[in-house]
């Protein structure tokens, strides 16, 4: 099974947008790769460049050993699931999962035992002869998963498939399809704007803004450590605490007093962004050197998140579900130097 | 007992309307089996086919009513193979004054109709040396049918989701064939619809085949029936029946087989 490659790929619409800017990546061969990032940044032109639905302005794209740069989306062999599923209302579900070989010109039997074939692996025996009209959300994005899987491609690509799902659904749906390409062993390159679909899915993942890829890594490696403030604050389904401040002697200087840091080459002085996420902040007695008073506690089920006013800035903790405080409480507050991280200021990257 | 009196006085005021309109309705059933039909609809005392046997011993009656299915036909089948793709370009391309185009399109075709597009028409037609031929007559009617055909059916196409010939084209399929194995199924119910509508259209046209055609033995039905005059230059109301009931015979069977084979439903997008 192939990976992609990606050299240099721009996407220029008309009218001056563009898309993708010289953009690389690498894709390995049968990985499980997430394209993560807010609405117009790209990542969409990204996966549809891949397909081959819109033509590159300039750079070059492989899949595996073959320059497919120039070639038609049909001659890619790759399979694409649409957000909306794209079934086709008027076919069935077993000639809506034979399609793509009806395309190939594969004989009427095989491609009808084919068609079975992927639709039994999905549970989809039963509905074989009904339309898409009368299958349930779910049942709809099984049936384009096994025409993605009827037509064995190289890659599969999938344009935020989970989000027409309700959200128990999306779970559910989640697991599954990580399960499913674990099987089939397939490169897939999986867009999103969810983080925590990207998190739970990928092998690897890419955070873009503004048709550019701002860090690539596992999602542990993103999690840990984003490589600037933009993916900082977009990974972690509580936003990471972002806090200005000074270095000094002994942590980062801030309006509301001094954080932690465990170690840093950053000099003394220097304009720094301090990032710590949530889970890493305990809260203590009010006796800490850094103590507010609570704003906000909100319930995440197990856990609360709990917003602490020091000074101007706020900082947020998690705390396991009974021992949240009160608001209007005075708490100290024990950020885990060893997570903190620091970014410059001016550029946003991060310090090591 | 107030909403007692309000039910009785909506029924009565209902049943008037609905007299109204049924009257009419009720003449063309009842004339056309009449020995000597009057202007009023009265049960005919005995009814008779005498009307029936009179009109079919008109040999234009029948070549009439073939001149029409062929203008039809060749009405239908001009507005459908220029109008489908037309609309499906509008539908998927974007190009500057799109909308202003179709707009434009919609409002001259729907202001400049009948009597005030007739003159220039007929110079038209005159100027093409199409005077008094079905090709003349055809070109007229579908390029009056046209616009709102191709308004219609742009509706139509704009409401299938694009990814639908995205995902054909992924799986290798040409454009051809996309648009054949996708888009035309699915927009096949808006083609019937458009199908029906036209042809009632030009199945009921008199201005324009009456002023373009000369020759009687080209006349389609609703020409001919203008020509059915007693010996003292009274409509001949025996014959005009007859030949009413029998001009409606091929639209309601066309309404039926359509609805029967295509049904006017549309799948458009699915629901989820």
């Amino acid at each position: 099974m192939p990976g992609v490659e990606i050299a240099s790929i721009t996407k220029e619409f008309a009218g001056g947008v563009t898309a993708l800017d010289a953009l690389d990546l690498s894709i390995e061969d049968g990985e499980f790769f997430a394209l993560l990032g807010p609405s117009g940044c790209g990542k969409t032109t990204l996966l549809r460049t891949i397909a081959g639905l819109e033509p590159a302005t300039s750079g070059s794209l492989h899949i595996g050993e073959r320059d497919v740069t120039g070639l038609p989306p049909g001659e890619r062999n790759v399979a694409m699931v649409f957000q909306d599923y794209a079934l086709y209302p008027h076919m069935t579900v077993r000639e809506n999962i034979a399609y793509p070989l009806k395309i190939k010109k594969v004989a009427r039997q095989q491609r009808n035992e084919e068609a079975e074939g992927a639709g039994g692996s999905l549970s989809l025996d039963a509905l074989m002869d009904r339309r898409p009209g009368q299958l349930s959300g779910g049942q709809q994005q099984r049936v384009a998963l096994a025409r993605a899987i009827a037509c064995r491609p190289d890659v599969f690509l999938f344009d935020e498939p989970l989000s027409n799902l309700d959200a128990r659904l999306r779970l559910e749906a989640r697991g599954f399809l990580k399960q499913l390409q674990h099987d089939l062993a397939t490169t897939a390159v999986y867009v999103t704007h969810d983080q925590s679909e990207a998190l739970a899915l990928a092998d690897r993942m890419a955070v873009m803004e503004l048709g550019e890829i701002r860090q690539v890594g596992t999602p542990a490696a993103l999690f840990h450590r984003p490589a600037n403030l933009f993916v900082a604050g977009f990974i972690g389904s509580t936003p990471m605490n972002l806090i200005t401040g000074v270095v000094g002697a002994s942590g980062v200087a801030f309006a509301g007093g001094v954080l932690p840091v465990a170690e840093t080459s950053a000099p003394h002085g220097a304009d720094v962004v301090y990032g710590i996420r949530p889970e890493y902040v305990g809260l203590a007695g009010p006796g800490e050197t850094l103590a507010g008073s609570v704003k906000v506690t909100e319930n995440l089920g197990a856990q609360f998140l709990v917003t602490v006013e020091l000074g101007e800035a706020q900082i947020r903790a998690t705390v396991p579900e009974g021992e949240e405080p009160q608001i209007g409480d005075r708490v100290g507050v024990t950020p885990d130097a060893r997570r903190a991280l620091l970014y410059d200021a001016a550029e946003g990257t991060l310090l090591a | 007992m107030k909403p007692f009196v309000h039910r009785v006085l909506f029924a009565a005021f209902a049943s008037l309307i609905g007299a109204f309109f049924a009257l009419p309705m009720l003449w063309l059933v009842f004339a056309p089996f009449d020995e000597s039909p009057s202007l009023s609809a009265a049960v005919p005392r005995p009814p008779t086919l005498s009307n029936f046997g009179d009109l079919f011993d008109n040999p234009q009656v029948l070549r009439s009513l073939g001149n029409s299915l062929l203008l039809v036909g060749g009405v239908v089948g001009l507005v459908l193979i220029v109008g489908a793709p037309a609309a499906y370009v509008l539908s998927r391309i974007r190009f500057p004054g799109r909308n202003l185009f179709l707009y434009m399109l919609l409002l001259l075709s729907s202001v400049i109709t009948g009597a005030a597009a007739i003159v220039p028409l007929y110079l038209l037609i005159f100027g093409l040396n199409l005077i008094d031929s079905f090709s003349g007559v055809t070109l007229a009617l579908a390029g009056g049918m046209l616009p709102a055909s191709i308004f219609i059916l742009k509706d139509f196409t704009d409401s299938i989701p694009r990814s639908y010939e995205e995902s054909a084209r992924v799986f290798g399929a040409s454009t051809f064939q996309a648009l054949r194995d996708v888009v035309f199924p699915v927009v096949r119910p808006g083609l019937a619809v458009i199908a029906v509508w036209t042809a009632v259209q030009v199945w009921g046209n008199f201005l324009v085949p009456f002023i373009l055609l000369r020759t009687p033995d080209k006349s389609p039905a609703a020409v001919l029936m203008y020509s059915f005059y007693t010996e003292g230059g009274q409509p001949n109301l025996r014959l005009i029946s007859a030949f009413s009931l029998l001009y409606t015979v091929p639209i309601l069977v066309l309404y039926i087989f359509v609805n029967r084979r295509y049904g006017f439903r549309f799948h458009g997008g699915i629901k989820r």
